[in-house]
C-alpha cells in the first residue's frame, strides 16, 4: 500500500517496523484501507496487554491480490470501536478479546463469555490477572 | 396463526459436532431460523500457558492444538524461533518437513472424508479411509514414536534423521488407487450428489468477509494457497486446487483433489530424500533460549485453513504474549450465517463439510 | 395347522385330559412358538448384520464371545435385560411405558399370519393380506408415542419424520399388493403362495411379471423399517437416536427386538408375495416324507427372506442417508406413479391370460 498517501489522510499515525500505529479513528482507518486497497481478509485481531491498563490491538489484514500483509496497531484502554460492520469475522475475534482481555467493543452486540464460564471473574490474559477463583483450587479444604 | 419456535441445543454432546461444539438453533419445524455457535468446552488456555513456559517447554504442547494435524503447529512455533534468531534451514530439513506436513495433511483429510460421509449417514467409507490413515499413522509411529502428537520438529531442524522411506513410498503408491475407490463409492453416488450439490453455498464475498481460508475458500473460487508464498515449499511443483461450485460438493471434491496433489508433493520430496546423504543439522540450543524483543509472526497453510502464530517477545526466555490463529475458529463463526434457512439434516452435512475440529477452535 | 392340532389332542387323550381343555389351551402353543422363534430369529439377524457389516468394511465383526462370536448378541441381550430402566423427569410416564408394548403387539401378530409351510399358519383368515397391511403400519403409532412421551426434542423430531415417512410410503405398498392380489386372485397369503406354483419352479413367481412392483415394494419396506438410506427417524448423526433416544434397558431392547422382528416379517412377506413363499425353486421338493416337507418348505421361505435381508444389509453398508425433503418427494412423485403403472401391467397380464 501507499504509505505516504495514507499518512496524508491520517496524519497522527506512524510506521513502526512493518506495522502502522494509529492513535484513534480505528473504524475509519480500517474502512479506508478496505475501500482503497485490496485488503479483503481480516485474518485476525491480536491483543497484547501492555500493562498500566493499556492494551494494544493489532489488526492483521491480508491482500491476496498483492500477497501483502498489513498490521494496524492501536492502543486502547478498555473500550474500542467494533469493526463488525466491515468484517463479519471480527465477531469472533472481538468476542475472544472481550473474553480474555475484558475490552468492550462498542457496536458489537454479540459479546459474551466465550471460553470462560459465564460467571467468571476477571480476564485471564491480562497481566494483572490473579487466579483467585476458589472453584479451581482442588485441595482438601475446598472439597469439604 | 402464530409460529412457535423450537429451541434446540445441538451439542455439546452430540455425535456429529466433531467434538464439543454447541449450536443453539431456533427451528420452525426442521427449518433453521437462527444459529448461535457456543464454543469453549475444550478450552485449555494454550495462550496463557505459553506465557509461563519457556519455548522448549511449550513446544511439545502445541501439537495438541490440532490433534489431527499436529505437525503444522510445531512447525509454526519452530518457524517463529528460527525467524527471530535468523537461522536458515538446510534443504534436507526443509524437504523432510514438507514431506511430513503433507503426510499429515493427507491423514487429516482422510479422517475428514470418513467423518463427513458419517454425517451424511454412510458408515462404510469411514472404515476405508481409516485403513489408509492407519498406514500413515504407523509410519509416523515408526519415525517419531507417536501416532498423533509427534513433537518431531525442533528449533532449527528435526529431532532425528528420516528413515523408513520405503513405507512412504508404499503409502503414495497405494493411496491414489484407494482414492479412486472412494470416488467410486462416494462421488458417483446419486444420493451423495443430492445431499451435497447446491447445498451450503458459500459465495466468495461471504467467505472473505468471514475470514474463511484454506480448502473452504478455494472451493468458493478464490485462488489463495499460502503454500505458494511459503519458503518451505520453494522448489516444489504443485497445483493449487480451485473449484467454482461453492457448495458442499466442491468442498469435498477439493479435499479429494488436494490429497492427490499432496501425494505428488510427497513423491517429489521422496525423490530428493532418497538421493541425499545423511542429515547434518545445527540445532538451536533450546536451553536458555531467548528471543530478541519484538513481534514475530508466522503463518502456514494447515488442512483446516490458515494457521498463524504471533509472538510478542520482551527479550526474556518466555513469550510475553503468544497468539494462535486457527482456521476452524472462523469456520465455526461462519455457521451463524451459513445454516440459516437450511433444514436440520442439511445443516449437519453443511457443518460437516466445513471441516472444523474443536480443539483448534477452543485452543 | 391341523397337523399340530391333532398331535396335541392325541397327546392329551393319551394322558386322559379332556378334549375341551385342549381346544382352549391349543392357541397358546403357537404363541409360545412364535415368541421363542422370534427371539432366536432376532438374535441371529443382529449377529448376521454385524458380521456382514464387518465384512463389508474390512473388519471382523463380533468375534470374542463364543466361537466366531455367535454368543455376542446373546450377551448383548442379557446386558440390556440387566440394565436400569430410566424414565426422564418430565416424560409422560404412562405413554412412555406403553410405547414399546404397543410396538410389540403387531409384531407378534404379524408373525402369526405368515404361512411358514403348507400346514403351518397360526392365523389363517381369508383376507390376511389386508390384516398384514394394517399391522405392518401399526408400529408408527408406537414410534409417535415414544417420541412424544419422551419429552426430548430429538425424539419428537424423529417421531415427526417417521410419521411423514410411513404415511407417504404406505400408499405405493398398497398398490403393489393390489397388483399381486390381481395376479393371484386371492387376498390370502397361502392362496398367493399357491398361485405361484408351476412345474418349472421359479418360473411361476410373481417377481417376473411384477419386477417393478418388487423393486418399489423393497424400497418402501426399507422406508417403513426406517432402515438406511431411509433411516431419518433415527439418524444417528442428526437426531442422536431419534425416537428411542431416552429409552434404556428392557424398553430399549423391546424397540430393538421389534425393529428386527419387523424386518424379518417384512422380508418373509416379500418372499411370499414375489418369490413363491415356501415353494421350492426347483418345482418339486427334495424330501418325500410328508413330515420333512414341512421343514423343507420353511427352509425355502427363510432362505428367500434371508436373501432379501442380505440385500438390505448390503444397502446399509453402501448408501448415505437421503434428505427428508427428497425422501417425501421420491415417494409421491416417483414410487406412487410407478406403482400404479405396475398395477396396470398386472391387470393387463391377468386379463390377457398370460399369468
Amino acid at each position: 500500500m501507499n504509505w505516504h498517501e495514507f499518512q496524508r489522510i491520517f496524519n497522527d499515525c506512524e510506521l513502526d517496523g512493518d506495522k502502522i500505529v494509529i492513535k484513534s479513528k480505528l473504524h475509519e482507518v480500517i474502512r479506508f484501507v478496505t475501500q482503497n486497497y485490496t485488503y479483503r481478509i481480516l485474518e485476525e485481531i491480536i491483543a497484547i496487554d501492555k500493562g498500566n491498563g493499556e492494551t494494544e490491538l493489532i489488526y492483521h489484514l491480508y491482500s491476496f491480490e498483492d500477497e501483502e500483509d498489513l498490521f494496524i496497531s492501536i492502543i486502547v484502554k478498555d473500550k474500542a470501536e467494533s469493526i463488525v460492520d466491515i468484517f463479519e469475522s471480527a465477531i469472533a475475534d472481538e468476542n475472544e478479546i472481550y473474553d480474555l482481555f475484558g475490552i468492550q467493543f462498542t457496536g458489537n452486540e454479540n459479546l459474551k463469555r466465550l471460553y470462560m464460564p459465564q460467571d467468571w471473574q476477571g480476564f485471564p490474559l491480562r497481566k494483572d490477572y490473579v487466579q483467585d477463583d476458589t472453584r479451581l483450587a482442588w485441595n482438601d479444604d475446598n472439597e469439604a | 396463526m402464530t409460529i412457535t419456535k423450537l429451541k434446540l441445543n445441538l451439542g455439546p454432546q452430540h455425535p456429529s459436532t466433531h467434538g464439543v461444539l454447541r449450536l443453539i438453533l431456533e427451528l420452525d419445524g426442521e427449518k433453521i431460523l437462527s444459529c448461535e455457535p457456543d464454543v469453549g468446552y475444550l478450552h485449555r488456555g494454550m495462550e496463557k500457558m505459553a506465557e509461563q513456559m519457556t519455548y522448549i517447554q511449550y513446544l511439545p504442547t502445541v501439537d495438541r492444538i490440532d490433534y489431527l494435524a499436529g505437525c503444522f503447529y510445531s512447525e509454526l512455533l519452530c518457524r517463529i524461533v528460527e525467524q527471530a534468531l535468523e537461522v536458515e534451514l538446510s534443504d534436507k530439513v526443509r524437504v523432510i518437513r514438507v514431506m511430513l506436513l503433507e503426510l499429515n495433511r493427507i491423514a487429516s483429510h482422510l479422517l475428514w472424508t470418513g467423518s463427513f460421509l458419517m454425517d451424511l449417514g454412510a458408515t462404510s467409507p469411514f472404515f476405508y479411509t481409516f485403513r489408509e490413515r492407519e498406514m500413515i499413522l504407523r509410519y509416523f509411529e515408526k519415525l517419531t514414536g507417536q501416532r498423533m502428537m509427534y513433537n518431531y520438529f525442533v528449533f532449527g531442524g528435526v529431532r532425528k534423521d528420516i528413515d523408513c522411506l520405503d513405507d512412504v513410498q508404499e503409502i503414495i503408491d497405494i493411496l491414489p488407487e484407494k482414492i479412486d475407490d472412494y470416488e467410486k463409492i462416494i462421488t458417483d453416488n446419486p444420493i451423495f450428489l443430492k445431499r451435497t450439490e447446491g447445498k451450503g453455498i458459500l459465495d466468495k464475498e461471504t467467505a472473505l468477509n468471514y475470514a474463511i481460508t484454506g480448502v473452504n475458500l478455494r472451493a468458493s473460487g478464490v485462488d489463495l494457497d499460502f503454500r505458494n508464498i511459503d519458503y518451505l515449499y520453494k522448489g516444489f511443483d504443485f497445483r493449487t486446487i480451485v473449484l467454482e461450485e461453492k457448495d458442499s460438493w466442491a468442498r469435498y471434491k477439493a479435499r479429494i483433489m488436494e490429497m492427490r496433489e499432496s501425494c505428488n508433493i510427497i513423491h517429489q520430496a521422496l525423490e530428493y530424500l532418497k538421493m541425499t546423504p545423511a542429515l547434518e543439522q545445527r540445532l538451536i540450543n533450546p536451553l536458555n533460549l531467548k528471543l530478541p524483543a519484538g513481534d514475530y509472526f508466522a503463518q502456514i497453510e494447515a488442512p483446516r485453513g490458515l494457521a498463524g502464530c504471533f509472538v510478542c517477545s520482551d527479550g526474556s526466555d518466555k513469550p510475553y504474549r503468544l497468539k494462535w490463529r486457527t482456521g476452524s475458529y472462523y469456520s465455526v463463526n461462519l455457521l451463524r450465517k451459513l445454516l440459516v434457512g437450511e433444514y436440520l439434516n442439511d445443516a449437519i452435512a453443511i457443518a460437516g463439510s466445513l471441516d472444523f475440529i474443536l480443539p483448534e477452535v477452543d485452543k | 395347522m391341523n397337523y399340530l392340532y391333532f398331535l396335541y389332542i392325541e397327546f392329551l387323550t393319551k394322558h386322559h385330559i379332556p378334549k375341551l381343555f385342549g381346544d382352549i389351551t391349543f392357541y397358546f402353543i403357537p404363541f409360545c412358538i412364535i415368541a421363542a422363534a422370534l427371539i432366536i430369529a432376532v438374535l441371529v439377524l443382529v449377529l448376521a448384520e454385524r458380521k456382514l457389516l464387518g465384512f463389508f468394511t474390512q473388519r471382523k465383526g463380533p468375534n470374542r464371545v463364543g466361537v466366531w462370536g455367535v454368543l455376542q448378541t446373546v450377551a448383548d441381550a442379557f446386558k440390556l435385560l440387566c440394565k436400569e430402566n430410566i424414565t426422564p423427569t418430565h416424560a409422560d410416564r404412562f405413554l412412555f411405558n406403553l410405547a414399546p408394548i404397543i410396538l410389540f403387539i403387531p409384531v407378534m401378530t404379524v408373525l402369526g399370519i405368515i404361512p411358514y409351510s403348507s400346514e403351518f399358519t397360526f392365523v389363517n383368515t381369508s383376507t390376511n393380506v389386508i390384516l398384514y397391511l394394517i399391522l405392518a403400519a401399526f408400529p408408527v403409532l408406537s414410534i409417535f408415542l415414544a417420541g412424544w412421551a419422551s419429552n426430548n426434542k430429538y425424539s419428537l423430531l424423529g417421531a415427526m419424520r417417521s410419521i411423514s415417512q410411513v404415511l407417504s410410503y404406505e400408499l405405493p405398498i398398497a398398490f403393489v399388493i393390489l397388483s399381486v392380489a390381481v395376479l393371484s386372485s386371492s387376498l390370502n397369503l397361502t392362496g398367493i403362495t399357491l398361485a405361484q406354483f408351476s412345474k418349472w419352479g421359479l418360473a411361476g413367481w410373481f417377481i417376473f411379471p411384477c419386477i417393478l412392483g418388487f423393486i418399489i415394494m423393497f424400497i418402501c419396506i426399507l422406508a417403513e423399517l426406517n432402515r438406511c438410506p431411509f433411516d431419518l427417524p433415527e439418524a444417528e448423526s442428526e437426531l442422536i437416536c431419534g425416537y428411542n433416544t431416552e429409552y434404556s434397558g428392557m424398553r430399549f431392547a423391546l424397540f430393538y427386538l421389534g425393529e428386527y422382528a419387523m424386518m424379518f416379517a417384512n422380508s418373509m412377506f416379500m418372499a411370499i408375495l414375489f418369490l413363491g413363499g415356501y415353494l421350492s425353486p426347483f418345482g418339486k421338493y427334495l424330501f418325500n416324507s410328508s413330515f420333512l416337507i414341512y421343514f423343507e418348505q420353511a427352509f425355502w421361505l427363510f432362505l428367500k427372506a434371508g436373501f432379501i435381508i442380505f440385500i438390505m444389509i448390503w444397502i446399509r453398508a453402501t448408501l448415505p442417508r437421503l434428505a427428508a425433503f427428497d425422501l417425501l418427494k421420491f415417494s409421491w412423485s416417483v414410487l406412487l406413479p410407478l406403482s400404479i403403472v405396475n398395477l396396470f401391467v398386472a391387470v393387463i397380464l391377468k386379463m390377457g391370460g398370460i399369468v
